[in-house]
């Protein structure tokens, strides 16, 4: 049972911190491409199945793991050129490890917390790792010797010391409301509600602070507005400019990875984690029943709507019959996942949980829920990165100095006012 | 007439917020997301090969074709007009003598390179006869090797006016 819940963590942080890159990378062209009023990738298919065409970054995958692994010759230090990319890709893995998916599952008397690393570290260990990993970065850069790579590495380190201090004192403020450096009491604390309508979310504890981290985050990830070290149009690549085949696919699946771990850590700070709006852990165990039924009758209702929907866009053009078939075999494979899903949770309702069970229902709603915010977070990440532009970096210097920093410290003093004349 | 004046931004409050402007660039990009994400068909691109594009116009210049007298038998007289304006130099006839009521000569063979043609359409332009156009709405020539792009007289005077075109 201990083995079992470790396995589950560690599985799950893997695969939303590496496992998800396929699927982020589709997002982002598929997104792009609606926001541009153009299709994106959509041809891809293997047999009839093209799921809107996901395979195409499976494709992508399998070109950059069989390309040849280039190094070039004028490089002397081939050890820290192959290094680099290896940092960038751990760190941003290694940024995962703590964040909570679910409360602490309690089974048999024993608690377990649900983070892939379970120590108390919490928020120093992403602070510390997401510090980390924008050396691989610098490393990269400057050991492929060459003038883009080079000045990427500047760019990269110009950006760090722009950000990373505005980030880590708004980090601060939410420390000292929350109280805590462990992740779960934090997403604990947001339990609740204000005046029972507004969920108690740290968004709305800390504006401020929530604004300045998220743009902290932002520019931690080395994503557009802030992926001035890349800036393929003024530096052809930046630092990856001399790296390719997966080398350069260590890069990318890093820049993934670190947009899924800021994600998950924006939305543990400031949206609730994986509280469900106004219900927390205890009253889920009180009325699990109810929140089955609920559940049994949602998940229909989705799918019907999903399916549908597919039935209307999933059309093909021309002689080929292909897309219609594939929405019948999709259409089927949704409904018979919902069917059993819906049968599981039947037989539950009808034979009723012990103890473990209540419990380990709660975690998987909760991982549920983390997953849902976690993806919405993560679209938010595409979202800003096609709509705003990029700055450049004497501007992200002087917003991360001239602007956060300030507003950071202000935000600091008036948390620690309240908090002191308030006597919490 | 008066001075315009334009009127400067970036000096207000608001402005220098950034936030406000962001947000509202944002609110474009998801309308346009979400209105292309409830139905596909809003989409502006052309599914290319199931959906031909079907905005040719008279002045599109595609593959080349020689026009024909109503007997079948090609208006061209080998004058030699269109190969002396090409620029690309594409253009290779080889004149014979003819003897049928239409002209005196004729091109015995009429060939053009399609992978050195430019199509700037001066041979059409040069014609005296109007015997070589470019309204076949041809737009893409595929082959797989460099011989198949070589159109002999066959081949050009087997193209036919593009059916999109109006035919008066």
């Amino acid at each position: 049972m201990n083995i079992a819940v470790i396995i589950v963590n560690i599985a799950l942080a893997a695969f939303l911190a590496v496992g998800l890159t396929p699927l982020f990378v589709w997002w982002e062209r598929r997104v792009s491409g609606f926001m541009q009023d153009r299709t994106g990738p959509n041809r891809c298919n293997i047999g009839p199945l093209r799921l809107g065409g996901l395979i195409q970054s499976f494709a992508d995958m399998l070109k950059l793991i069989f390309k040849e692994d280039f190094t070039p010759t004028h490089i002397k230090y081939k050890f820290f050129f192959t290094i680099a990319p290896v940092i960038v890709f751990l760190c941003s893995f290694l940024t995962f490890a703590t964040i909570p998916f679910a409360d602490n599952l309690v089974l048999d008397g024993q608690a377990f917390i649900m983070q892939a690393v379970p120590n108390e570290l919490g928020i120093m260990w992403f602070l510390a790792f997401a510090g980390l990993a924008i050396y691989g970065i610098i490393l990269g850069g400057y050991s492929s010797q060459n003038k883009y790579g080079l000045l990427g590495s500047i760019r990269a380190s110009a950006q760090v010391i722009s950000y990373e201090a505005a980030m880590a004192l708004a980090i601060i403020s939410m420390l000292l409301s929350y109280g805590s450096i462990h992740l779960t009491d934090m997403v604990n604390a947001q339990a609740g509600t204000f005046f029972g309508v507004i969920p108690m979310w740290g968004i709305f504890i800390q504006p401020l602070a929530a604004i300045i981290f998220i743009v902290c985050a932002f520019a931690e990830t080395n994503r557009a507005p802030f992926d001035i070290a890349e800036g393929e149009s003024e530096i052809v690549a930046g630092y990856h400019t001399e790296y390719s085949a997966m080398r350069f696919g260590l890069f990318q699946v890093g820049e993934y990875a670190a947009m899924s771990a800021s994600s998950a850590i924006i939305v543990t700070l400031f949206f609730g984690g994986y509280q469900i709006p106004w219900l927390d852990t205890q009253t889920i165990q009180s009325n699990i029943n109810y929140v089955i039924l609920a559940v049994m009758i949602l998940l229909p209702i989705k799918i019907f709507i999903f399916t549908r929907w597919m039935k209307k866009n999933n059309k093909s053009k021309g002689e080929d019959r292909s897309r219609e078939l594939e929405t019948k075999i999709l259409t089927i494979a949704f409904w018979s996942i919902a069917g059993i899903i819906v049968a599981t949770l039947g037989v539950f309702l009808a034979t009723g949980l012990g103890e473990n069970g209540v419990n380990i229902i709660t975690a998987i709603l909760q991982i549920g829920t983390f997953l849902i915010k976690f993806f919405m977070m993560a679209f938010v990440y595409i979202w800003v990165r096609w709509t705003v532009l990029r700055f450049r970096y004497d501007q992200l210097q002087m917003l991360g100095w001239k602007v956060l920093l300030p507003l950071a410290l202000l935000n600091i003093v008036v948390t620690a006012t309240f908090i002191v004349v308030g006597g919490s | 007439m008066g001075i315009k004046v334009v009127p400067r931004h970036g000096k207000s409050f608001k402005d220098k917020l950034f936030l406000p402007a962001i947000a509202g660039g944002m609110k474009t990009t998801f309308k346009h997301f979400v209105k292309n994400l409830k139905d596909v068909d809003n989409l502006k691109t052309m599914q290319y090969p199931e959906v031909q594009p079907d905005d040719l116009n008279e002045r599109y210049r595609g593959v080349h074709r020689l026009t024909k007298w109503e007997d079948e038998t090609e208006k061209c007289v080998a004058c030699f007009m269109c190969a002396t304006a090409c620029p690309a130099e594409c253009i290779f006839i080889e004149a014979e003598e003819r003897f049928d009521e239409h002209d005196e000569k004729r091109p015995k063979e009429f060939k053009i390179d399609l992978l050195e043609c430019v199509f700037c359409g001066y041979c059409v332009e040069a014609c005296p006869c109007d015997a070589i156009r470019m309204d076949t709405g041809i737009f893409s020539f595929t082959g797989s090797t460099r011989e198949e792009f070589v159109l002999d007289k066959q081949a050009l005077m087997a193209n036919e006016r593009s059916k999109d075109l109006s035919n008066d």
